[in-house]
């Protein structure tokens, strides 16, 4: 309690902290909810197309259900988005006054692709009955087409705080403004491309996770069995092409946020031939990164190609510019560390599916693939942690301080308070809700079985 | 035509589309507040097939409005953002409930407490989001929030925004919504026949079509009495469109009286509409009156310009889809 009035100040650096806390609560449960709104769409539409060509009521019933479960996420995510555009204002209105004009245009693009996903969800979910059966399929169409829209002009906006373009400085206010300069610039492509992947790949392995340990209680269930598998399919066509995307934002963020990838890869030193760290604590006391595995050389060929380039370390910049190493760091090895996890799980399923032609359901794969869910939300949430705690002090890298773009309106600590208890009465619901959805039986019961 | 007056057109066009559509909506939830103790399950059943497949659209309006804003007059959103932060974010709660409230009512079907426990959120966050964007509206209207020229808020942040007009707009506007939405369901209610249904909304409509029509000449009074800028205007510019926002108003009623269900909900709109633009011309050019224009808080002109492309592309894209989502679920149908 002594915690929560010590919030309730008008010190600003507290301000700083309890906004920072609040951004962090609200887009990390945003973007577990953005990810859905991606990637089930297309896990819809692929079982509405298999009732579709075949005629089998067990897809149409899947199809049903899982657009309940889409319209709860949808539901949750458009209002959770709603508190992110006004935060943007409550929180940071000093960004938003210098900034806003810059970062204009891809918000809006994400607002018109963000209408036409409502419109045709609110098609799609209460027209079964209405729409005969092709006619609702192509509705779902543009719910998946402005899904991946909207997160691609959220990102590059994340991007452009990353490697901010298009613009100059006249009195610490953005004048001469190019704002596609600014919404195409170095990090957008892989940054874009990265989320777009994550938010298949983290759907296909959720659904499969949550089949899978339907399917341990149920193994006879034809139902389970298929979803199990779809989910499985996407989830396993997406990680490699993951790894590759992975690489290349890795590659582009040594190009053009050097401090960030030093904090990722716990380089207290410039050196060359630096090597790859594989786990580790970075002590910023002593500037070294202890109790790590490190293979020579790597780091200096995955980021530039070459076993003897010079990687540059944190203490090459100045210490008020450099983020949080630990928490940087630890969060890009527990990203990368579930990545390659999955990845050894994706090449096992493609392997025995090639050499056997059907997937595996052995009761130890199950297991295994009940902790792919979960630990690809984990990787997900770390992967954002690298991003924006990578990017520390800067809002806008090397342009805005965090610290000074936050508002001077008291009571931030409080609204904090609130915020947590609103978000985790929305969670208990959400979870609430998707039980009873899950417990409800199938319209179709001759098929359940 | 200079862009940021454009922009402003539209900014209050996307507004009078949310006050009737997303109104209408929360109108419903308002309703609920009242007659959740004594409804039936078909009453039940009409509100929420009404708002089910439209209020998810009919939300983004907002968000369009918030992002032009910050787009268009960056400034004017930091200062609104600061001095008004309490009720915003009062707004914001209830939005959020509103919707999760509705979602988690519509798909917990079955377990019957907590089907109710979210239509009372649903309700309680349908009441309280019109009423504090409502608030909000009315104390940027007053013209006394004590915000400089570049947009710094120099008030108090508790009680800067309470003012005589923006508690009166706040109550307004929940009003206004539960006019629309009392029309509105009369005439989905006659579109079902379900007589008695349609004597029920019918009855209720009359009567907050009086009570708000009562209201909007009080807030006159208020105008006058709190906000001598927007007065002037109302006085000097906005008169025809106080006019037309009573005879459309008292055109609404005449409809009900006569059955003529189409034309009160077309005309409930249109006195909605005037309503929105009335203070729109009274108050223009200032977003926050008395001293920040749309001149002073503009983003620069390629911005805007750039930005009133996006929307005559988007709205290529928007606008018949939404047409086609109101055909599919709320024009009649001849089917079984």
């Amino acid at each position: 309690m002594q915690n929560v009035w010590l919030l309730a100040t008008t010190d600003l650096s507290l301000n700083l902290l309890a906004a920072r806390w609040q951004m962090a609560i609200t887009l990390g449960a945003h973007i577990i909810l953005a990810v859905f709104g991606v990637g089930m769409p297309v896990l819809l539409l692929a079982a509405e197309w298999r009732y579709l060509t075949t005629g089998d009521p067990l897809w149409k019933a899947l199809a049903h259900r899982w657009s309940k479960v889409f319209a709860v996420l949808f539901a949750v995510g458009a209002v959770s988005g709603t508190v992110l555009s006004f935060e943007l204002g409550l929180l940071w209105p000093t960004f938003m006054a210098r900034f806003g004009p810059v970062i204009a245009f891809p918000f809006a693009m994400e607002g018109f692709a963000f209408f036409l996903e409502a419109i045709f969800v609110g098609i799609y979910l209460y027209g079964w009955n209405r729409l005969p059966g092709w006619a609702h399929w192509w509705c779902g169409i543009p719910i998946a087409i402005s899904g991946v829209a909207s997160a691609w002009f959220v990102v590059t906006v994340n991007a452009w705080m990353n490697t901010p373009r298009g613009f100059r400085l006249e009195d610490g206010v953005a004048v001469d403004i190019d704002p596609m300069l600014a919404m195409l610039n170095p990090s957008t492509g892989p940054q874009t491309a990265h989320m777009i992947v994550a938010a298949y790949m983290i759907t296909g392995f959720m659904v499969a996770s949550v089949y899978a340990w339907r399917l341990l209680r149920d193994p006879m269930s034809t139902y389970c069995r298929r979803a199990m598998l779809l989910g499985l399919t996407l989830g396993t066509a997406m990680t490699p092409i993951q790894f590759v995307v992975g690489d290349w934002i890795a590659r582009r963020v040594a190009d053009v946020q050097p401090v960030k990838l030093a904090a990722m890869e716990g380089q207290f030193q410039t050196e060359a031939g630096a090597p790859l760290r594989i786990g580790g604590l970075p002590d910023a006391v002593t500037r070294s990164t202890n109790y790590a595995i490190e293979i020579p050389g790597m780091l200096s060929w995955i980021a530039y190609g070459d076993r003897q380039a010079v990687v540059k370390g944190l203490d090459d910049f100045p210490r008020q510019n450099t983020p949080p190493v630990a928490v940087v760091h630890v969060a890009f090895q527990l990203m990368v560390g579930i990545g390659t996890l999955l990845l050894l799980l994706s090449l096992y399923v493609l392997m025995t599916s090639v050499r056997s032609r059907r997937m595996p359901d052995s009761r130890t794969f199950l297991r295994l693939l009940i902790l792919a869910g979960p630990l690809s939300l984990v990787a997900l949430e770390a992967g954002w942690v690298v991003t924006e705690v990578g990017r520390q002090p800067w809002v806008v890298q090397d342009i805005a301080r965090t610290a000074d773009m936050v508002t001077s309106a008291p009571y931030v600590g409080w609204m904090l308070v609130v915020t947590i208890a609103i978000y985790s009465v929305i969670l208990g619901g959400t979870i609430a809700v998707l039980r009873i959805l899950a417990r409800a039986p199938l319209e179709d019961k001759r098929h359940a079985a | 035509m200079q862009p940021e007056s454009i922009l402003l057109c539209v900014m209050f066009l996307a507004l009078t589309a949310y006050a009737i559509l997303g109104g209408a909506d929360f109108g419903a939830g308002v309703w609920e507040v009242n007659t959740a103790l004594q409804a039936n399950e078909k009453q039940r059943r009409l509100l929420f097939s009404a708002i089910g497949p439209v209020w998810e659209a009919n939300h983004v309006w907002l968000i369009f409005i918030l992002v032009a804003t910050f787009g268009a007059f960056p400034t004017a959103f930091a200062a609104i953002c600061q001095a008004l932060w309490l009720p915003l974010v009062l707004a914001m709660t209830g939005i959020v409930f509103r919707g999760v409230g509705f979602a988690f009512r519509s798909y917990s079907g079955g377990e019957v407490r907590q089907q109710l426990a979210w239509e009372a959120v649903f309700a309680i966050g349908s009441t309280a989001a019109p009423f504090f964007l409502g608030v909000s509206i009315g104390a940027l209207a007053s013209g006394k929030l004590a915000v400089s020229r570049d947009g710094r808020f120099e008030g108090d942040y508790l009680t800067g925004w309470i003012s005589p007009l923006s508690l009166f707009t706040g109550f307004f506007v929940v009003g206004m919504c539960a006019y629309l939405s009392a029309v509105f369901l009369t005439r989905e209610a006659s579109q079902l026949g379900d007589r008695e249904l349609v004597r029920l909304w019918r009855r209720r409509a009359l009567a907050t079509g009086f009570a708000v029509g009562a209201l909007a000449l009080a807030g006159i009074f208020f105008i006058a009495a709190n906000a001598p800028l927007v007065w002037d205007g109302f006085r000097l510019r906005s008169w025809p469109l106080v006019g037309a926002s009573v005879v459309t108003g008292f055109l609404s009623l005449v409809s009900l009286v006569v059955q003529r269900y189409r034309s009160a909900a077309l005309a409930a709109a249109t006195a909605v509409a005037a309503v929105i633009w009335g203070w729109a011309i009274a108050q223009y050019p200032y977003i926050v009156p008395p001293l920040i224009s749309i001149e002073d808080a503009k983003a620069p002109t390629n911005i805007l310009w750039l930005m009133i492309a996006t929307v005559g592309l988007g709205a290529l894209l928007v606008l018949p889809s939404l047409a086609y989502l109101l055909y599919l679920f709320k024009a009649r149908h001849t089917e079984t």
